[in-house]
């Protein structure tokens, strides 16, 4: 709340209510993108502030800009506190701005503990060489793994480890062991599933009660609404209104975030697949954390495979793609079994898969689009080896016009934002016409008006007689898009749904339940 | 295609940039050719009367071709992520076969024994690199040693000449409408280079795997086979160098090549390859070898010694390493990827 709420104030912290920062007409330009063109906005201790969006409305880059990654091309930004505008991380971190980055800051080669008590071994005023370290495998240590779920982690083990959830929520962790007035959670919630999500609320509590003032940049809006204070929306680099949560609702900000009401999805026709023979039909796979999964995926069908983190589904996912070898069972292709022992092999049979980690699996970081849109199919414009340019710069700019790709053939991939990489992603795997197309969650890190964009591909799939199969952590999305659901619990899959009689609650028990 | 408003600001805003902009930034970085234009400069105030004369320009291109081919074989490796140190033993291990095996009856038979000793070192190299997933540095620092040996054992440390030493002699001298052929012979590797990097599919999977192996092994690129292709590449081209140092001596030497690992690694560098892998031109690789040609020339016409030659040689690296991360420094504050891993609140990262 912004109201003056004088409790639990202790003797370092702010008071609540009082204005933790302030930006003003801040503007950030880069080649051909306007990300921020005048932002004013103000947060205030004790409250939580949401930063909804959709794909390049500035959201990230104005968490960027308070943390001090980057500097505004104009304009500025106060932290109260602070005798000046913050111009770079070490002055943003001295002003108390804490910045949770979606790609959580993990040293694999650290212990757990040592990853928690890491910013200890910033520079600050102490920097005598003999100094003594921080304990990092004491108490305090094992209490503060606690309070964000992962009580279960030795704090003396590798950090190299631990799956993509626990190391969101220990990079998390250390917002018990800093000094900080300002918390930003740059989508710290894409790669956490579903259970984490009670440990980031009871924390997102416990700095709200020390007085901290925290910015959540989301487009997930059940979180939003389950955090916010007050939702701040923003499109087109400008600041379109600040909601307060109470007296909002998702749809109210959805069509704030995309300028109109997002069109209703139908889900296409149900599949006939009385009688075909399945596209993709596994039996007994094994490899990775699955054990003896079966299955298969008609021609026009749009199969979704639900689980927690670690219960083997995107172990499935990379097995039957060949992006990593299976230890064992069958893959048939129409009915022809095959051996899948690379990428490659998986794409000479109608196979691609869509990564779910993007950044390091999905496209080339110095490749510009139209690089990165021609990668797989690059053999195909070329004769003998040579690539046919102009061939290559033609496509490539109706790919770019077809996927509504901000951006042009010559843009970085990787200096658009999540939704727009993931549709070069999209684009390039699509220009191989697959037969049978996995999708590893394919809209983690995307906002709705992109989500509705890769909805719509993936229905065109499968009405152009595609077989897919959709891996998710979300219930949701599952539910209105697929023909049939699939829920993986430890290894196997344990029960299958049709979306027309299953809700949300259905799936996740299911996948939790702890009977085998 | 939906219910999206999100309006792009700009689009395809590449073409929306006047050409002359893109001259100018191009220009902008080309910090190399700066170094280029001052050593020039000051070669031209200094001796320029002897340093543009006919002799020393041939003499000049001579340098240059050689160690030219060396540093095209390095770019390739250099823009696949690895390092190759053992290109200079490898060169001295080329020439001095293929100056005694025998007998070194014939140029052309010389060319042949050169390039089969040159193709399997990066054979070997790259079957180590890529198909074992040995570190490139410590696979080419065993093949220095290794090569370097092997070398000395060849000859007992005694220059070996040909017996068609005549012809290559004057095979070093020729000229083709007054440029020499050994010049003519690296300008011939560079058009081949940049036109296998930058127009074939081959080029772009280079350089997919350089910026992000697991992107490219995803995307159904053959990592391993790609990778092998390489060093067995830049191994012919060393071979190929090791040829043309028997063209210009007309004997092999056991000191043939040494430490010309060094020069070929700072003249990609100040070209602008990354050492990381994925960045990288064939035209900055060019410069980088005309400067070291024209600073190492220079300096002898200036007479200074040879031991503080090599000391000007390591400070041009330091001050052109220097220069380049400067300039990059600038192009990231303007560009600026979000998905740089140089995140700012973890220091311990570096």
């Amino acid at each position: 709340m912004t109201t003056a709420q004088q409790t639990d104030r202790d003797a370092t912290g702010p008071a609540h209510g009082e204005r933790a920062f302030r930006a003003r007409g801040v503007k950030k330009h880069y080649p051909g993108v306007k990300a921020l063109d005048g932002l004013d906005l103000e947060g205030f201790a004790g409250e939580v502030l949401a930063v909804c969006g959709a794909n390049g409305a500035g959201k990230s880059t104005f968490a960027k800009l308070l943390a001090g990654v980057e500097t505004p091309t104009d304009g500025e930004i106060e932290v109260t506190g602070y005798p000046h505008p913050v111009r770079n991380a070490a002055e943003a971190e001295q002003a108390g701005v804490l910045m949770m980055h979606q790609e959580p800051l993990i040293i694999d080669d650290f212990t757990v503990g040592e990853n928690v008590w890491l910013y200890k071994l910033r520079q600050g005023k102490d920097i005598r060489p003999w100094a003594r370290k921080t304990d990092t495998n004491s108490a305090r240590t094992r209490q503060v793994l606690q309070e964000v779920g992962l009580g279960h982690l030795r704090p003396g083990q590798s950090a190299g480890d631990l799956g993509p959830g626990q190391r969101q929520m220990l990079s998390l962790s250390r917002a018990a062991v800093t000094q900080h007035k300002i918390m930003i959670l740059d989508e710290t919630t894409a790669s956490t599933s579903e259970e984490h999500f009670k440990d980031i609320l009871d924390l997102v509590r416990r700095e709200k009660q020390a007085g901290t003032c925290i910015i959540f940049v989301s487009h997930r809006l059940n979180e939003v609404f389950a955090m916010a204070d007050r939702i701040a929306v923003l499109r087109n680099g400008k600041l379109v209104r600040v909601l307060r949560a109470a007296e909002s609702d998702p749809d109210e900000v959805t069509a704030l975030m995309i300028g109109q009401a997002l069109k209703a999805l139908a889900r296409p026709a149900p599949a006939q697949v009385e009688g075909t023979v399945p596209v993709v039909s596994v039996r007994d796979l094994h490899g990775g954390a699955a054990h003896g999964v079966s299955f298969d995926v008609h021609a026009g069908e749009i199969v979704g495979l639900y689980g927690l983190v670690g219960s083997g589904r995107s172990s499935v996912a990379r097995s039957i793609t060949g992006q990593r070898k299976a230890a064992g069972g069958t893959i048939s292709v129409r009915g022809e079994q095959v051996h899948l022992d690379s990428p490659r092999a998986a794409l000479s049979r109608q196979i691609a898969y869509l990564t779910e980690d993007r950044r390091l699996e999905g496209f080339v970081k110095d490749f510009d689009n139209g690089q990165n849109m021609s990668l797989v199919v690059l053999p195909r414009m070329a004769r003998a080896g040579v690539v046919d340019a102009g061939r290559e710069r033609s496509r490539v700019r109706e790919l770019i016009d077809d996927f509504q790709v901000k951006g042009g053939t010559k843009t970085y991939t990787r200096s658009l934002s999540g939704g727009n990489q993931q549709k070069v992603v999209v684009a390039k795997w699509l220009e191989t016409d697959p037969d049978f197309v996995v999708l590893d969650e394919p809209t983690k890190g995307i906002d709705v008006g992109a989500r509705a964009n890769i909805y719509e591909i993936i229905h065109g799939l499968a009405a152009r007689g595609k077989a897919v199969l959709v891996v998710s952590s979300e219930a949701e999305e599952l539910l209105s898009l697929c023909h049939r659901i699939l829920v993986m619990r430890n290894g196997r899959i344990v029960q299958e749904f049709d979306p027309e009689h299953a809700s949300t609650d259905d799936l996740i028990r299911t996948a939790l339940s702890h009977q085998d | 295609m939906t219910a999206t408003t999100d309006q792009p600001a700009v689009h395809h805003h590449e073409q929306d940039d006047s050409r002359g902009r893109a001259i100018g930034s191009w220009v902008k970085g080309q910090y190399a050719l700066y170094i280029l234009v001052a050593l020039l400069l000051v070669a031209t105030i200094t001796r320029g009367s002897v340093f543009w004369g006919a002799t020393n320009l041939t003499n000049l291109l001579l340098q240059m071709s050689i160690i030219g081919v060396v540093v095209l074989a390095e770019l390739i490796v250099v823009l696949t992520g690895g390092i190759d140190i053992s290109v200079g033993s490898a060169l001295g291990l080329a020439a001095v076969v293929s100056a005694g095996l025998f007998g070194g009856p014939s140029v052309l038979l010389a060319l042949l024994v050169a390039l089969a000793i040159g193709g399997a070192v990066g054979v070997v190299n790259g079957w180590l690199v890529a198909f074992r997933g040995l570190e490139p540095f410590i696979v080419t620092l065993g093949m220095l040693a290794l090569a370097r040996g092997l070398v000395y054992a060849y000859g007992n440390g005694i220059p070996i000449n040909p017996e068609a030493a005549a012809s290559f002699a004057s095979l070093g001298q020729a000229t083709f409408v007054g440029v020499p052929v050994l010049a003519i012979i690296w300008l011939a590797m560079v058009v081949l280079i940049a036109f296998l990097l930058y127009r074939t599919v081959w080029g772009r999977r280079v350089y997919a795997i350089g910026s992000n192996k697991e992107a490219a092994r995803a995307s159904g690129i053959p990592v391993k086979a790609t990778l092998w292709s390489v060093y067995v590449l830049a191994g012919l081209l060393v071979g190929l160098g090791g040829w043309m140092f028997l063209a210009r001596f007309a004997s092999g030497t056991s000191t043939a090549g040494n430490l010309l690992e060094l020069e070929a690694i700072a003249a990609v560098v100040i070209g602008g390859a990354r050492l990381a892998g994925g960045y990288g031109k064939v035209f900055g690789a060019v410069v980088g070898t005309v400067i070291f040609a024209v600073i190492a020339n220079l300096l002898s016409l200036l007479n200074v010694s040879t031991f503080l030659q090599d000391a000007f040689r390591g400070a041009l690296i330091l001050v052109a390493v220097t220069l380049a991360t400067v300039q990059f420094t600038r192009r990231r504050a303007r560009t600026s990827t979000p998905a740089s891993p140089a995140a700012p609140s973890a220091p311990a990262t570096r």
